[in-house]
Formats: structure tokens, C-alpha cells, sequence
């Protein structure tokens, strides 16, 4: 892994922006105040959401308008299993991805057998169908109201501990789903996504694939849903309407869906944007938010990692025309 | 038609196989017999049906009527993962490729999938299978490019790297749609040639279709030549050469 492209004055190599990163977010606690901690706790379950959809979207070539479905399907696990059964927070966070996982299973066996449009619009569809049934459920979900006072214990009240815990989890699932997409499993998965023909005469049972794909990002999609109740305090029900699962769609696209790190480059971007803007003229987030996303897949199609000399694809060599 | 005992020593059988597309009889009442070690020549003019009948044989596509034997077993219907599996390898008339992956990293993933490890999750897969996947690449050609995306490839170049991917399942049976298309009259002799002795190094049988009757009389041990269809006539290509028929519907014909 060497260091990449020539004229990039920040050619640096993946590894060492990781060793960058990781360094600067664990000082972070030592200078920045509270808020911006809350906001780099934002930033990386957001990171880990997009980084799952694009387990799908850059790896798999599958394209879903309906991941806040397990997003929310992790959040109202965590929630429920924490305030209606008291069950300890690190037990209801191993309970999110699975329950997260399980809806992922069941729709995903209905999404997997169509493709693009029908793919993106029965992924939207089965979302709606979670968002009404928690909005509805008065009696289990709170309906309208949501679930209200979901915090952490004690030990991981502050900004800055919980800060901490989510980098770890945040980080685990990461280094998880970097060694799946280098996995045979991943590298079949491109397979797929490059030739489903090919594929298949080379042995791969194409929908099997996609499907094991779709639950485990689900399943880590319900991981960044279980970590923001905690970080909310409170989950709601537009945790599962579609304006959250266009959310890592367009981070992903901001960050570059081409490159393993793109979603969290975008996160990142998405989240600093959003502060500083709509800090100033909050009713025109959403038009910058336009504006910045057609500049980005016009101008620069790899993604904010574009910027920073990230190759395209990791592993494929730079190409000299 | 009911199958005969012959089928017991036979790679492929078809039996009175038939596809409809509307109102046109893209293959019609087929039966086709191909011995282990063959290396046999499909041949017609456009739209007889060649590639209509690799997609049948191949599970692309479902037939309609008849039936198909592979290594003597009823295999209709099964679709194409299931066919590589029991030993069936294809390439494609259009190259199929993944086109962002590797040359190396696409022999790689055919031969993770042939030996069930496509659902590993964790190991790092440029570990599995390196040495195997670049011998392969080295046996077509294309070992010094084993590191590019297959993508920018020389046309040519990808074609062998199709026949490498397809060499990974280890197939009995390989069928080739159209193996030297686009290709400069040399290397499409080359190419062929590599198919031959690759065939009979490793008894691989090999049913091929090619516009190119100098390849095909060069390196076909029988021939079947289709119209619109059905099965005109089959045989060692001198008998086919011969034939009336086929000389008053195809090799008559400029190509």
C-alpha cells in the first residue's frame, strides 16, 4: 500500500490517513468542547451507516432507498429492550443488529429478487411499511411520541465518554466491514456487482450473495440505530421515513461510493457543512445541500476522497492513460 | 424422444431440444451428441441458433420442449451456478468479464468460488488461490498483465482472460460462443490453437462456435453445422465439406 497518485500535495497513503484520523479523533476530547464532541459522535454513526449502505451500493452495485428501515429497527431494539426490560445497555446493543439483521433477511429475500428501479423502489416500499408499523404501535413504540429519556448509564453520560464508546463500536464494525469487502466473500460480492452473469457461470448463486450482503449491512445499519437512541436519548419514528434513508445515500455519495472510506470522508463533510450552514441561514441547508451534491457528482465523481489522491478502487493499481 | 443407451458414455446430449422466441423457431427438435475429448465445431449462418443453444445448454435460458444430458445425467432446467458446479464452463460471443477487478483478482474469485469459499468473510482473499490464478494466466498468456483492471485490457487479451476464468471451475465440458470474435486473423489461429492443446492436455471436451471457417476446419474433430434451427448435417469436417447440403446453404455463401 504505497503512497498513492504523484501531483496530490496530500498523497498519503490509506494507512497513514487512518493513522491520522485515529490519532486526532483521540486527542479530540482533550480541546474540543462538549458540542463538538456530540457532533464528531454524530459524524461517526453516520460514518458507519453510509460505510453498511455501501457495502451495497459501492461493493454490491445495489442501491437501497430503504436502510433507515434497519436503522430504526436497531434504534427501537436498543430503546425498547433498555426501558421496557431493563436490559443492560451492552446486551441491548448485541440485540440491535440481530433484530436489525432478521428485517433485512425478510425483506431482503423480496428485494434481492428484482433489480435497480424495482430494487431501490421495494427496499423504499418494505421502509414505509417499518415506519408505519412504529408509528402506529402506540402500545409497544410510543407511536408519534417516540421513546423519551433512553439513556446511557451513568459511566457513559458524558459527551465525552460516549464520544469514546461510539469510536470504539464505530471502529470495530469498521474494521469488520473493511475485512469483508477484502474477503473472498467481498471479492465475489464485486463479482456480482462488475457481471451477475459471469458470475453465475463461475458458480456464485447470485441472489444468495446479494441477499447475505443485504443482511449484513442491515445488520450494521441496526448497530449506527442502536448507537444514536443512546446518543439521542430518544428514538422517533421518522428513524425509518425515507428522508433518513436518503441520508446515507447522499453522504456516501458526497464522500465517493467508489472508495471503502468515502462514507465516512462524507459523513465527516456532510455533518461540518450542515453545522456551519445552518448555523447562519438554517432554512437554506437543504438547497446548499443540493447544490453541493450535484457540484460533487458532476465535478467530482470519486467522492470527497477525490481530493486527497484516494485511488478509485483500493487494491487496483493507478492507471497511466 | 426417449433417451438411448449410448448417452452413457456421452459429455452432452441433447434430445429433441426447442426454443420458440413469438413466432420464431430459434432451435428447433436439436439433438446433439458429443463424446468426452471432442472438440467440436457448431457452426451456421447468423441466426441459426448457435448461441440460442449454448443459452439452452447453459441454463441462460429456459427450452421449451426435449431434454438435456450432462455426463449421462438429466440436467434441464438446472441454471447456470448449479451447471458450473457439475463441471459445465462458458464463455460468451460479447467478452464477460469483471471489468474492475484485476485479470489476476477475476481468475482469483472463479477459483474462491469453485472451491466454496465465496462466503468466507474475514480472510484476506488475495491470499487464496494466487499461485493457481497466475499459472492459469500464464497458461493464455496474460501473466505479465495479471495486475491491471481486466477493463483496460487489449480486446483480444480479455478474450483469453475469459477462457482463464472459465478454466478455474475445472470444467468437463467448455463451450465457446464465438471464441475468436473481433479478433485479427493471427491471434484468432493462436487462440484456437491454445483451446487445442489445452483440450487435449487435460481431456477437457470443447463444443465451440466461429464464423471463421479456416479455424474451424483447422481445429474442429467433428462439425455440426445448424440452419435455421435444426441440424443439417454432422460429421469429420472432410464430410461436411462435402456435403451438398451445406454448401448450397452456408459455405457457398460469402462469410
Amino acid at each position: 500500500m504505497g503512497v498513492v497518485g504523484a501531483a496530490g500535495s496530500l498523497a498519503l497513503s490509506a494507512r497513514s490517513w487512518v493513522a491520522l484520523v485515529v490519532v486526532a479523533l483521540a486527542v479530540a476530547p482533550l480541546v474540543l468542547p462538549s458540542f463538538f464532541l456530540q457532533l464528531l459522535t454524530e459524524i461517526a454513526i453516520i460514518g458507519l451507516f453510509a460505510t453498511a449502505f455501501n457495502l451495497l451500493m459501492g461493493f454490491g452495485g445495489m442501491v437501497s432507498f430503504g436502510h433507515a428501515a434497519y436503522f430504526a429497527l436497531g434504534a427501537y431494539t436498543a430503546a425498547l429492550l433498555v426501558k421496557r426490560a431493563g436490559v443492560p445497555l451492552l446486551a441491548a446493543l448485541a440485540a440491535a443488529p440481530l433484530v436489525a439483521a432478521a428485517g433485512a433477511l425478510l425483506f431482503g429475500f423480496f428485494i434481492v429478487r428484482l433489480s435497480h428501479t424495482y430494487f431501490a423502489m421495494l427496499s423504499l416500499a418494505f421502509a414505509q411499511i417499518v415506519f408505519t408499523v412504529i408509528f402506529k404501535w402506540k402500545a409497544l413504540t410510543g407511536g408519534d411520541d417516540g421513546l423519551l429519556d433512553v439513556w446511557p448509564p451513568s459511566l457513559l453520560k458524558s459527551p465525552a465518554a460516549y464520544y469514546y464508546f461510539t469510536l470504539i463500536v464505530v471502529g470495530l464494525c469498521i474494521l469488520a466491514l473493511h475485512a469483508i469487502v477484502d474477503s473472498p466473500f467481498g471479492y465475489a460480492l464485486k463479482a456480482v456487482r462488475e457481471n451477475p452473469r459471469r458470475a453465475r457461470y463461475i458458480g456464485i448463486d447470485v441472489r444468495r450473495h446479494q441477499l447475505a450482503a443485504f443482511v449484513i449491512s442491515g445488520a450494521f445499519s441496526g448497530v449506527a440505530g442502536s448507537l444514536f437512541a443512546f446518543y439521542n436519548g430518544s428514538v422517533f419514528p421518522d428513524f425509518a421515513y425515507f428522508t433518513k434513508s436518503f441520508e446515507p445515500l447522499v453522504v456516501a455519495l458526497l464522500g465517493g461510493v467508489q472508495s471503502f472510506f468515502g462514507p465516512l470522508a462524507g459523513a465527516f463533510g456532510f455533518k461540518i457543512l450542515e453545522w456551519l450552514i445552518s448555523r447562519q441561514w438554517p432554512v437554506y441547508w437543504p438547497l446548499v445541500l443540493g447544490g453541493i451534491v450535484v457540484v460533487v457528482i458532476v465535478v467530482l465523481p470519486s467522492g470527497f476522497v477525490g481530493l486527497v489522491g484516494g485511488r478509485r478502487w483500493r487494491r487496483q493499481p493507478a492507471v497511466k492513460a | 424422444m426417449a433417451p438411448t443407451a449410448s448417452r452413457e458414455g456421452l459429455v452432452l446430449q441433447t434430445c429433441a431440444l426447442s426454443k420458440h422466441f413469438g413466432g420464431v423457431q430459434a432451435v428447433n427438435g436439436v439433438d446433439l451428441a458429443v463424446p468426452p475429448g471432442d472438440l467440436r465445431a457448431i457452426i451456421g449462418p447468423n441466426g441459426a441458433g448457435k448461441t440460442t443453444l449454448f443459452n439452452l445448454i447453459t441454463g441462460d435460458i429456459a427450452h421449451d420442449t426435449g431434454h438435456i444430458y450432462f455426463a449421462g445425467e438429466d440436467v434441464s432446467g438446472l441454471p447456470p451456478q448449479r451447471l458450473c458446479r457439475r463441471g459445465m464452463g462458458r464463455t460468451f460471443q460479447i467478452t464477460s468479464i469483471f471489468r474492475r477487478l484485476t485479470a489476476l483478482e477475476n481468475v482469483q474469485t472463479a477459483f474462491l468460488s469453485y472451491h466454496h469459499r465465496h462466503f468466507n468473510l474475514l480472510a484476506p482473499a488475495r491470499r487464496f488461490y494466487r499461485d493457481e490464478a497466475l499459472g492459469l494466466l500464464e497458461r493464455v498468456g496474460l501473466h505479465e498483465q495479471a495486475t491491471k483492471p481486466s477493463g483496460i485490457l487489449a480486446h483480444g487479451d480479455q478474450r483469453r482472460l475469459e477462457l482463464a476464468i472459465a478454466l478455474a471451475s475445472a470444467p468437463r465440458l467448455l463451450l465457446l460462443d464465438e471464441p475468436t470474435a473481433g479478433m485479427a486473423p493471427r491471434e484468432r489461429h493462436e487462440i484456437m490453437a491454445l483451446v487445442a492443446r489445452i483440450a487435449g492436455d487435460t481431456g477437457l471436451t470443447v463444443v465451440f462456435t466461429e464464423h471463421d471457417m479456416d479455424v474451424v476446419f483447422a481445429v474442429a474433430q467433428r462439425i455440426t453445422v445448424l440452419h435455421q434451427g435444426t441440424v443439417l448435417a454432422e460429421g469429420v469436417p472432410a464430410e461436411v465439406r462435402a456435403n451438398g447440403d451445406v454448401q448450397r446453404v452456408y459455405l457457398g455463401q460469402t462469410h
